[in-house]
This record gives C-alpha cells, sequence and structure tokens, in this order.
C-alpha cells in the first residue's frame, strides 16, 4: 500500500515536472523581459521587396543612438508565419512592421481583435538624435485615415511606413513604337483596347486578383470622390448597390473581359510573374503593380527598347484623376513588454538616418524632405501626383469578423470568374453587397 | 506471489508512462482543445472568448463556400484513390510476376516523386500545365491549327481540380506501388505455377489469387489514401493555386486555414477542423467496414 502511494506521488511528481517545462515559455519570458526591461527590444519586420538588410541597418543606428538597448530583429518573407505561434504562446514582439491586406490577415486580426496598442501619443513625440518632432517631418494627409485609424476614433494605432503611389505599369516603347497616348479617361481607354486588339495586344492582365485592390481604391475614388470612397470603404450598402456601386463594377467588368487569356491561369503566387512577364513581352498593356515590380523582374528577359511607363488609372472624367498610396504600417501589440521604448523606436523610423538607411534598399519614408533623394527612376512613380494625380489614402474599415464571410475573397477573388466569363458582373455585384451588408 | 505482481504491474505502468503522458500531451490535448475551441467565437490572441455552443456549426451547414470545399475534396479523394489504386496494382502486378531487363530502375523510377517535396512537385506541374509553353499544351497543339488558344489548366474552373487530381495521382502511385510490391513479393510460387498448370491466363491470376491475397494490404491503403489526400492536397493548393481560380480548388483544410486565419474566426476554423475529423474517421471505418473479406491464408 505504501508503495502503491510512493509510486503514486512520484507518477504525479514526474507528469507535473514535464507539464511544467511544457508551460515553462509563459512564464520563463515574463521573468526574463522584466529583468531586461527596456535593454532588448523584439523588432518583428516583413523581409518585402527591400530586402532584409535595410532593417538590419536601421537597428544598429538604434542602438548606436539609444546605448544599453539591443535591438532583436526578426526579419521575415512570412512573417504571420513565425510570429503567430509565438504570439499564440504569449511572447510577443515590441514593435511589428506587417501591413494590412496581407493574405494571410495578421494585422487585421490584430485589429479585429483589439490587440493593438494606442501609439498616438508617438506623432508628438520627438525624433531620437533630433530636434523635431515626428509631427512636424511626416507628410500630411497620411494619418487620420482609416489605414492608420482602423476603429475611426481619432486613435492612432498604426503609424505609416514606406509608401509608394499606384497606378497602372506599362511599357513606354510599346505604345511610342504604335502612335498610341496614355489615356487619361476610363473610356479612351478601353478604346485604346480595341486598336490594340487589331495588333493581337491584350489590353489588360493583373499578376493575381490581390493587386486588384488598388485599383480598384482609385476607380472608386474616380467614380464618386471621396466621400462615396470612405462610404465604400465603410462597407455601405448603397455605396455597393446603387448606380456609383453598378458604374464600378461594370467598369472592372470592361476591363477584366479585354484582359489577357491567361491570366487567370497564372494568377496564384507560384506563376504570378508570368502575368508580369506579358508586360514585358508586348503581349499585355497595362497592369497594376507596385513600384517594387521594376526590381522584382530586373532579370526578366523583355521587348527590345522596353521601358518602365507609369501611370495613374484613368479616371472616368478627365483632369478627374485619383492615384491611391499604398502605404505601409508599424504597429506595437497590446501585449508588448517594452511599449515606451517600442514608441520610441517608432519615432526613430522618421529620423533622417533611418529614411536613407531605408532609401538604400528603394523604400521611400513619408516624410517631408524624401523627394529630393528620390533617385531618377524613382522619381518617375512619385512624380504622378505633380501632374496632376489626387492624393487617396485609406482602405477598407476594420469589421466585425464573420464566419464564411471573406470580403477580399468576394471582391477581388471573383475577378477571376469574371475574366474566364463563368459569372457575369451582376452576379458579382450582388455577392458584394452580400457580403458588405454581413459585415457591416 | 502477489508481490512480484504488483511489482509487475507497476513496471508495466512505468514503461508505459512515457508514452501515454506524450500522446496525452501532443494527441489527446491538442484534439481535445479542437473540440472545445469549436465552440467559441474568436479571432485567435483576444483573451476574451464568447461561447456560441453549436452556432459555428449551423452557419457550416449554409456556407456554400464550406460545400464546395467539402465536394471539391470528396472529389478528390475519390479520383485519387481509384485511379492510384488501379495504377499501383498493376505496376506492382507486372514489376513483381514479370521478369524483365531493368526492372530495379523502374521501382526507382516509380518511388521518386514520393521523395520530392510537394513544393517541387507543384512548380513541375506548374510548368506542365502552362497555357503557353507547358508541356501538356506543346503537345496537344501538335494536333491543332497553329492559333489553338490551348487549354487553361489551372485557369478554368471546371478542369482545375482534375489538374490537381493528376498531379496527386503522379506522386502517389510510387508509395502504394511499393507497398503492393511486398505483399504480392510474398505470395508463394507454386500457386501460380498450379494455376497455370490449370490453364489459367495472367489476368485470371491477377484477380484469383494476386488481388486475394493481397487485399489486406489493400484495406489498410485505403485508410492512408482517405488521409494522405486531404493533406496533400492541402500542401498542393497552399503551394499551387492557392485555392482559385475564385475558390474552385478549395478543399478542406485550406478552406479551414482561410477562416481561422485570414478570416479572423478561429473558432468557426476549427469548427470545421471537428468536421474533417469526424468525416475522416467515419470515411475510413465505412471504407474498413464494406472491405472486410474473409482473410485467406497460404
Amino acid at each position: 500500500m505504501k508503495k502503491r502511494l510512493v509510486f503514486a506521488v512520484m507518477a504525479t511528481a514526474a507528469v507535473s515536472l514535464i507539464l511544467a517545462a511544457c508551460g515553462s515559455s509563459k512564464s520563463s519570458s515574463s521573468t526574463s523581459t522584466s529583468s531586461s526591461d527596456s535593454k532588448t527590444l523584439k523588432v518583428a519586420a516583413l523581409e518585402g521587396g527591400y530586402g532584409a538588410d535595410v532593417w538590419k541597418q536601421v537597428a544598429k543606428d538604434f542602438e548606436a543612438a539609444n546605448p544599453g538597448v539591443k535591438v532583436k530583429l526578426t526579419i521575415d518573407k512570412k512573417l504571420e508565419s513565425v510570429i503567430s505561434p509565438q504570439m499564440k504562446a504569449g511572447d510577443y514582439p515590441d514593435v511589428v512592421h506587417l501591413a494590412t491586406g496581407r493574405p494571410d490577415g495578421l494585422t487585421e486580426t490584430m485589429i479585429k481583435g483589439n490587440n493593438m496598442e494606442n501609439i498616438s501619443d508617438v506623432m508628438n513625440m520627438k525624433i531620437p538624435g533630433e530636434s523635431k518632432t515626428v509631427k512636424d517631418v511626416i507628410r500630411p494627409g497620411f494619418d487620420g485615415t482609416l489605414a492608420t485609424e482602423p476603429y475611426g476614433d481619432g486613435k492612432t494605432y498604426m503609424m505609416p511606413m514606406f509608401y509608394a503611389p499606384t497606378g497602372l505599369f506599362y511599357n513606354k516603347a510599346l505604345l511610342k513604337e504604335n502612335g498610341w497616348s496614355v489615356p487619361k479617361t476610363w473610356d479612351e481607354m478601353i478604346a485604346l483596347g480595341q486598336k490594340a486588339k487589331a495588333k493581337g495586344i491584350s489590353l489588360f492582365t493583373y499578376p493575381t486578383t490581390g493587386y486588384m485592390d488598388s485599383l480598384s481604391y482609385s476607380l472608386l475614388a474616380d467614380i464618386g470622390g471621396k466621400d462615396y470612397f470612405n462610404k465604400a470603404m465603410a462597407y455601405d450598402h448603397d455605396a455597393w448597390s446603387g448606380s456609383n456601386g453598378t458604374k464600378y463594377f461594370d467598369s472592372v467588368g470592361q476591363l477584366l473581359k479585354q484582359t489577357a487569356s491567361t491570366t487567370v491561369a497564372n494568377a496564384n503566387n507560384e506563376n504570378y510573374r508570368k502575368n508580369q512577364q506579358l508586360i514585358l513581352d508586348n503581349k499585355a498593356l497595362f497592369m497594376p503593380n507596385g513600384t517594387w515590380v521594376v526590381d522584382e523582374m530586373k532579370d526578366a528577359p523583355r521587348a527590345k527598347g522596353f521601358e518602365w511607363g507609369f501611370t495613374a488609372l484613368p479616371g472616368i472624367k478627365a483632369d478627374d484623376q485619383y492615384a491611391y498610396t499604398y502605404f505601409e504600417q508599424i504597429w506595437v501589440p497590446k501585449a508588448a513588454k517594452n511599449k515606451t521604448l517600442a514608441k520610441k523606436f517608432i519615432a526613430f523610423m522618421y529620423s533622417d538616418k533611418a529614411a536613407k538607411d531605408f532609401l538604400k534598399g528603394g523604400a521611400v519614408q513619408p516624410i517631408k524632405t524624401i523627394d529630393s533623394q528620390l533617385t531618377a527612376q524613382q522619381k518617375t512613380f512619385y512624380d504622378v501626383y505633380n501632374q496632376g494625380a489626387k492624393v487617396l489614402v485609406g482602405g477598407f474599415k476594420n469589421a466585425k469578423a464573420v464566419e464564411g464571410v471573406n470580403w477580399t475573397d468576394t471582391l477581388f477573388g471573383e475577378m477571376t470568374s469574371v475574366t474566364s466569363g463563368s459569372k457575369s458582373v451582376k452576379s458579382w455585384q450582388s455577392d458584394v453587397v452580400k457580403a458588405a451588408d454581413q459585415l457591416r | 506471489m502477489t508481490g512480484s505482481n504488483s511489482a509487475r504491474t507497476r513496471f508495466i505502468w512505468l514503461c508505459l508512462s512515457p508514452a501515454v503522458i506524450l500522446m496525452a500531451i501532443f494527441m489527446l490535448y491538442p484534439v481535445v482543445s479542437v473540440f472545445q475551441m469549436s465552440l467559441y467565437k474568436w479571432g485567435g490572441y483576444s483573451p476574451d472568448k464568447q461561447f456560441v455552443g453549436f452556432d459555428n456549426f449551423k452557419i457550416l451547414a449554409g456556407d456554400m463556400n464550406f460545400i464546395r470545399s467539402f465536394q471539391n475534396t470528396i472529389l478528390l479523394i475519390v479520383v485519387v484513390t481509384v485511379f492510384t489504386l488501379a495504377f499501383a496494382l498493376v505496376f506492382a502486378a507486372i514489376l513483381t510476376r514479370v521478369k524483365f531487363k531493368g526492372i530495379g530502375l523502374f521501382r526507382v523510377i516509380f518511388y521518386i516523386p514520393n521523395i520530392l517535396s510537394i513544393v517541387v512537385i507543384s512548380a513541375m506541374f506548374s510548368a506542365i500545365y502552362d497555357p503557353t509553353q507547358g508541356l501538356l499544351n506543346s503537345f496537344l497543339r501538335l494536333f491543332h491549327p497553329a492559333n489553338w488558344a490551348g487549354i487553361q489548366w489551372l485557369g478554368n474552373e471546371k478542369i482545375v481540380i482534375f489538374s490537381l487530381a493528376i498531379t496527386l495521382i503522379w506522386q502517389a502511385i510510387g508509395y502504394y506501388m511499393v507497398m503492393y510490391m511486398s505483399s504480392m513479393a510474398s505470395i508463394p510460387e507454386d500457386l501460380y505455377e498450379s494455376s497455370a498448370l490449370d490453364g489459367a491466363g495472367v489476368l485470371k491470376q491477377f484477380f484469383s489469387i494476386t488481388l486475394p491475397l493481397t487485399w489486406s494490404t489493400i484495406r489498410t491503403t485505403l485508410t492512408f489514401f482517405v488521409i494522405s489526400t486531404i493533406n496533400l492536397s492541402f500542401l498542393l493548393v497552399t503551394a499551387m493555386t492557392g485555392g482559385g481560380p475564385n475558390g474552385s480548388t478549395e478543399v478542406f483544410l485550406s478552406y479551414m486555414y482561410k477562416q481561422a486565419n485570414t478570416n479572423s474566426a478561429y473558432g468557426y476554423g476549427m469548427a470545421i477542423g471537428v468536421v474533417v475529423f469526424g468525416f475522416s474517421f467515419i470515411l475510413s471505418a465505412v471504407l474498413q467496414a464494406i472491405t472486410k473479406r474473409d482473410i485467406y491464408e497460404f
């Protein structure tokens, strides 16, 4: 009997030891960070088209400016799959550079779960090593939208990073050769498609339907102005089902009808570069993309005399064009341990030093003095606003998670079916309206 | 006597406990948590979970996207199982029964797809299915006029699921073939000799000797087919089509992943997990029940 008792005690001890070992990550991490409070800053950053080196350099500079502070970087092309499991286990980074609109939607999930720290005070913070505040140097127009204040309550939860205008990319040489001019209106563009078709060139292609977001944003603002754009971003029923909404679906439908035939088959993460190649091969005229495409396709073969061209999306009316400004976001999880230092790090992102580091990798920070430092190639893209296109910033409003309703899969994903003709524009619109009604 | 008996019991318990504990922590606990989480409305990160009972399952029943992913998975399981089983059996029978030169080479060649990563396979088949320069369309173009547009293997919503099935069959044949071969190799040669004396041809031998005597192996592999198709189709879809075009290649697990992560509906994703668990369990049980035969001995 005694032996049995001893054995039972031993067995329980063994089990609890194993369980303790399994569950220790939480307790040990909390103790280690409290002892090294404000010493080690955990920064998680997406390795985007600008590479990982820019982040390493910026981290080094931040360490140099803040003696005693060590920055622990996590940089990955698929950052979500690295930090999500850690976060689920209670180990949160202090600063996360990860934009909304990614396929995994981690940033959106954090917004929906109210898991982000209010960082409104960063705007009034002094940039480390400089005398100005963040507010002084940041470009106007980048704050105060749903992209930085996802709840629309005037509180900032995300700060703008790396910005780029969006529009259509094309081959300058091809248009010149054929004597075609860059279309300024939607009708001109559709008409140009007919001319191109006679030469065996498709009007349009898209890498994946995910790239149709910026085009859609610009088009919505072109159709109904900024107020209408904001309504559509808030899933307003009339905005999607009314006459402006119908105009949007019909216009995109026109464009999709003139899309290169192989686009749908290659519109996936494995093959999307083949769609981008259509522009280089003079098989399609226009595609929506980001400024990184130039670097991404730099080794690809191309038609003779090829030269990247970039234009804002043609407006519905001439001289009324919007060019959606895409920017990435940086934020602090609510569960972060070093929030004060994290905010300081974010303020440092807008310093001249950090901006220069980022620029080396091609990433452009939204600060006032950046224009003078751009390269000639970058200028052709960023000049689009000087040529008459209006700035448009924002994005879809944070919506509650509705089981089984995937907004981007409905609004953008169904475009492949419209392209291939298996779905009508009308039924696409009614699907979108239905989804919007559920999300509102 | 009783003392040594209880010592023996203790020893057995002691030996079993590491496996039992590990099993409990890494298998039992996660499975139970999946069931538990499926009853909550939860984003995955926030501390506040809302208990919703069976609401997630009720929504599932009316979610057309889920039903489509269900259909796609069943289609893949049926098509992949039927064709892989048939091809693997025939190839195994040929490689064990027929003696010809280079038999070892063929065994290796058939098995190679199985050791390739699914990402490599998806890259290969993406190249094969390419609408303009792909192997498949280039071959078919021989029989068509010069301006033939080609078949959109990965772009046509009606075809694309079969393109995936072909890829899955191609990579699975070798694995099952090796299993069937080992089972066939143990069938005594004299059975074939005596049946040949009685006038049985190759086909008759295959259906009357080979097939019945490998039946128990085939039954086991049926369960493997169900599980591996559910798992591999997720990997392949993720690497190759991303569920597109427009959800036409969405399968069980890819839809579950999308709902749990992209759509921030973690509880709902777990409800899908529960359905997948139940489905594969029941399907395997049904397959085992209906394929039950008397085991032949030799």
